[in-house]
């Protein structure tokens, strides 16, 4: 998830990454921001925020774990706007999309 | 949000009950298991071999796969579970099943009870299979791993229509043909059509996602498919209509490649891994896949000596090494997650809550792996010297392993929910 500093809606998005940084992937132990399940996050509806991400599976059966996790995290950081999140399966997932620091707390190389 | 694929955990009543009995099962065995101590090298076709095999296979190995099968569906099927309450219906057939089968062969009342017991287990077996194969039937993209979800359980069925016929055939002989050789028949299409073609299809799946870990060669698991299945067919139609010659070990050695090229996949997916760190509970599988190495190149020993041991040291290697290693191993991998899901899922970003890790005890897992490992040597040692005292020494470790595991998964499956909020634990 990259932000800006010149994207209007920088400090939003900085305090949504904090709040996604909240939810945890039970199966993999990382926050779903350092896995890389986060594609983008939406201001631009003034009552909404929409999130664009996905899982590490489709099928997952963590899958309503995390995106209830979202919602909880982004309802609670946003409560006066509405949060909508959108799954998308492409691209596909992969181990490539870990940031160095989600590496890191899963102890791979 | 999509609708579709958006994985949601089955419900905890179609996997918890099948741990649990498992776990009970387990424990059942090994009590079993010590009391026949001194016939375990004797003929397999003895009232109490029969009710241990039937204890292994369906109330343990059946029993924990049906709801590790249940769980894993929906990742593998990429869709959820079909039917919850046909996942129901097939515990409660399959435990009063396996009960009154077991029951019959180890008293050795070969007449309604054991019939009861064998139509219970078929119905089980077909709920399961309508389950697995509209599951995975929802998911247009078909993978090899949903095809062996399917071979699998269509060839439990084939095994456990033909188990109920030689129950039927014991009291009212009616089939043409040996019922020792129809008994091998029916074994290896358990063994070979179920067991292997399942574990083949999940554990694709499951041991890449674990190691995070890929191979591209997927062409590998289409020559298991087809080899462990011609192989299997080849065996089954050929022994029933010849009897059971040293020609049948070719039969074996096409399955045998099958599994070598299963085997091959998951070592490229092994080479490939990110988590270059193994887990105690990985160990499992690689003693486990050893087991069954072991166990085909029991094959040709079994059937050109005589003594009884080898037969049963070929049982020992397939279902308390191959089939119990993988379990154990595999049990606090998937286990946890579901009741942690049941508990936890609707508090994710609000509160920190535990990780399903944290659910069962590692360190009793630590002490699982030694104690299966010592168990596991010192009762095929005491199987090969042929000598009861060690035999009957390992099984005591093997109830002591049995006591240990059922420990871990009562604790897992009754796990107490607990909140961190701020520095209150609730």
């Amino acid at each position: 998830m990259e932000i800006k500093l010149n994207d209007p809606f920088a400090v939003e998005l900085l305090k949504a990454q904090t709040a996604l940084m909240q939810v945890i992937d039970p199966e993999l132990y990382v926050n779903i921001v350092d896995l890389g399940l986060v594609y983008g996050v939406d201001f631009t509806d003034a009552a909404k925020v929409k999130v664009t991400m996905t899982l590490s599976t489709p099928g997952c059966p963590m899958g309503d774990a995390i995106t209830g996790g979202v919602e909880n995290a982004l309802g609670a950081a946003f409560p006066d706007r509405e949060i909508e999140v959108d799954i998308v399966w492409e691209p596909r997932w992969n181990y490539h999309m870990i940031t160095d620091e989600g590496k890191a707390q899963m102890g791979l190389e | 949000m999509a609708d579709i694929s958006i994985g949601k955990a089955p419900h905890p009543i179609t996997v918890l009950p099948f741990y649990g009995t498992g776990a009970v099962c387990f424990a059942a065995l090994a009590i079993l298991l010590f009391l026949a101590a001194g016939e375990l090298t004797g003929h397999h076709f003895s009232p109490h071999l029969l009710a241990i095999v039937h204890t292994a296979a369906l109330g343990w190995g059946t029993m924990v796969i049906f709801g590790a099968a249940y769980q894993l569906l929906p990742v593998i099927c990429e869709r959820d579970l079909y039917s919850v309450p046909l996942a129901v219906a097939s515990y409660l057939m399959l435990t009063l099943g396996a009960l009154l089968l077991v029951w019959s062969f180890w008293i050795f009342e070969v007449g309604a009870v054991m019939i009861t017991g064998g139509v219970f287990v078929v119905i089980a077996a077909l709920l399961y299979t309508i389950n697995a194969c509209v599951t995975a039937a929802r998911n247009q993209r078909t993978t090899p791993q949903q095809a062996f979800i399917v071979s699998s359980a269509l060839w439990l069925l084939v095994t456990v229509t033909l188990g109920l016929l030689l129950a039927i055939n014991l009291r009212y002989t009616f089939i043409p043909r040996n019922h020792l050789d129809l008994l091998k028949l029916h074994a290896h299409a358990g063994l070979a059509g179920w067991f292997l073609q399942l574990i083949t299809g999940v554990s694709t799946k499951l041991v890449p996602m674990f190691l995070l870990g890929k191979s591209k060669r997927e062409w590998l698991l289409y020559t298991a498919l087809v080899l462990q299945n011609v192989g299997l067919v080849l065996f089954l139609v050929d022994g029933y209509f010849n009897p059971i010659t040293a020609k049948m070990l070719v039969y074996g050695g096409i399955v045998a490649l099958g599994t070598l090229a299963w085997l091959l996949y998951l070592a490229d997916a092994y080479r490939n891994r990110l988590r270059r760190k193994v887990e105690l509970l990985m160990k499992h599988a690689a003693v486990s896949f050893a087991c069954l190495v072991a166990g085909f190149t029991l094959i040709p020993i079994a059937h050109y000596f005589s003594d009884t041991r080898w037969v049963s040291l070929y049982g020992t290697f397939l279902f308390l090494g191959w089939i119990t290693a993988i379990i154990l191993g595999k049990t606090f991998k998937t286990l946890p997650f579901i009741v942690w899901s049941s508990h936890y899922r609707h508090l994710n970003g609000k509160v920190k809550v535990p990780l399903p890790k944290q659910l069962y005890s590692e360190r009793l897992t630590v002490y699982q792996f030694y104690l299966y490992v010592a168990a596991f040597v010192s009762l095929v040692i005491g199987m090969v010297m042929d000598y009861t005292p060690v035999i009957r020494t390992a099984l005591l470790l093997w109830i002591v392993l049995a006591a240990v595991y059922v420990v871990n998964v009562a604790k897992t499956i009754f796990h107490k929910p607990m909140i961190t909020d701020g520095d209150k634990t609730q």
